[in-house]
């Protein structure tokens, strides 16, 4: 058997016998409270809301200190940047919100599937950039909460040379981190958000949601010109 | 109309459309848990987007471009799955297996469809269940020559596939 007709035949016949061989359960589809469960979408939406308004009250704490000290450059310096990076995560959380809620699944599956893909590559990005410039800011951090809270000055305390360490230190993280993640990323197989974590750390997740964008440029465009194989490289 | 009577006319037109949940949830799922968890998240979406439902459309497209979207973002998906009702025994979608009375061919065809990308597996299971050109292009989000140029390539290449069987 080889005609497309035929085979639509043989499908139009199976989904007639599916009237009668298959039944959806009224008793499980009544028990599905419809009206409590919350899409992922609107989860990620919900949480990553309030994480920016903890992120805004951080915005400004740091905005706080760099007025209150904006005399002294050595205090400046390291609340302005980690006040660079509270406003970068106050952004990035803002367009994840953004591109959460735009996302209907009653639009075509080009449309959908592009934004939900265009959403996953950015929250990788951010969590990739959170992991990354962490490593680096723990050092501003001690600065700045020591000074913050408790009026010690880190400098004096324990030295710049102490201080230039721990930078470098977390400068060396980084890779060492990508290094651990891309060997033991997939035997994390017991806890899959520590996978998910290091794979999207090791860059595996971008790359598959990267591939995914380009599978679907593909097939948005009418290339009549090349009949390439209508089979995936999943198969 | 009132909330349960909204309820009843989507659980009424839900049951009415099933085929589509299961062949759907057959096409994107291999084990019979993930499908039925499938089924459920697909169900729910449903519902949530049913208030926006506009009735001079047919329930079945509206009804496609959900589960077909759902289910590509669940068969990407890689992290643990939410389970909305907890039911070890009863499935939602019932006789999923036991339909083992399948022609060869329906299973050869499912075989088929299983190895294709999610985005092709979503065009040869509206064209299987004969939609035209222009339905299927409206579900998705494609032009109605873009789909002719792509079924006339799986017909090459179903052809070959299908040519031993």
């Amino acid at each position: 058997m080889a005609e497309m007709d035929d085979l639509r035949k043989t499908w139009a016949e199976y989904d007639r016998k599916l009237d009668t061989n298959i039944r959806l359960s009224r008793q499980i589809l009544m028990a599905t409270n419809l009206n409590r469960v919350r899409s992922p979408l609107r989860r990620l939406a919900f949480f990553v809301g309030l994480e920016s308004v903890i992120q805004l009250a951080v915005v400004v704490a740091l905005g706080s200190f760099i007025y209150e000290h904006i005399a002294t450059v050595r205090f400046v310096l390291p609340a302005a940047a980690l006040d660079v990076f509270a406003i970068a995560i106050l952004i990035a959380m803002i367009r994840q919100i953004a591109g959460a809620l735009q996302i209907h699944y009653d639009k075509p599956l080009a449309i959908i599937q592009k934004q939900l893909e265009e959403l996953r590559v950015l929250r990788i990005r951010y969590i990739q950039g959170i992991f990354l410039v962490a490593t680096l800011a723990w050092t501003p951090l001690l600065i700045v909460a020591l000074k913050g809270f408790w009026g010690l000055d880190a400098y004096r305390l324990f030295g710049a040379a102490y201080l230039v360490a721990n930078l470098l230190v977390g400068l060396a993280i980084i890779p060492l981190a990508i290094w651990l993640s891309k060997k033991y990323g997939d035997r994390m197989d017991r806890s899959p958000m520590i996978q998910r974590l290091m794979k999207d750390l090791a860059g595996y997740n971008l790359n598959a949601a990267a591939g995914f964008l380009a599978t679907l440029s593909e097939f948005e465009e009418e290339k009549r010109e090349h009949a390439v194989g209508f089979l995936s490289s999943h198969r | 109309m009132t909330a349960p009577g909204l309820q009843k006319r989507f659980q009424t037109l839900v049951d009415d459309h099933k085929k589509i949940l299961y062949k759907v949830c057959n096409a994107y799922c291999r084990n019979r848990d993930d499908r039925d968890d499938l089924a459920q998240e697909i169900i729910v979406q449903l519902w949530r987007s049913f208030g926006k439902f506009d009735d001079r459309y047919r329930f079945s497209t509206w009804m496609y471009r959900i589960a077909l979207n759902v289910a590509i973002s669940f068969y990407r998906r890689d992290s643990t799955r939410m389970r909305y009702v907890v039911s070890d025994e009863k499935h939602l979608l019932q006789a999923i297996d036991e339909t083992k009375s399948q022609p060869e061919e329906v299973r050869f065809l499912y075989q088929f469809i299983g190895g294709l990308d999610p985005l092709n597996k979503a065009l040869v299971l509206l064209y299987l269940d004969g939609n035209s050109h222009q339905e299927i292009a409206d579900v998705l989000g494609i032009s109605e020559t873009n789909v002719a140029t792509k079924i006339g390539r799986l017909k090459k290449t179903m052809r070959r596939e299908f040519s031993g069987t």
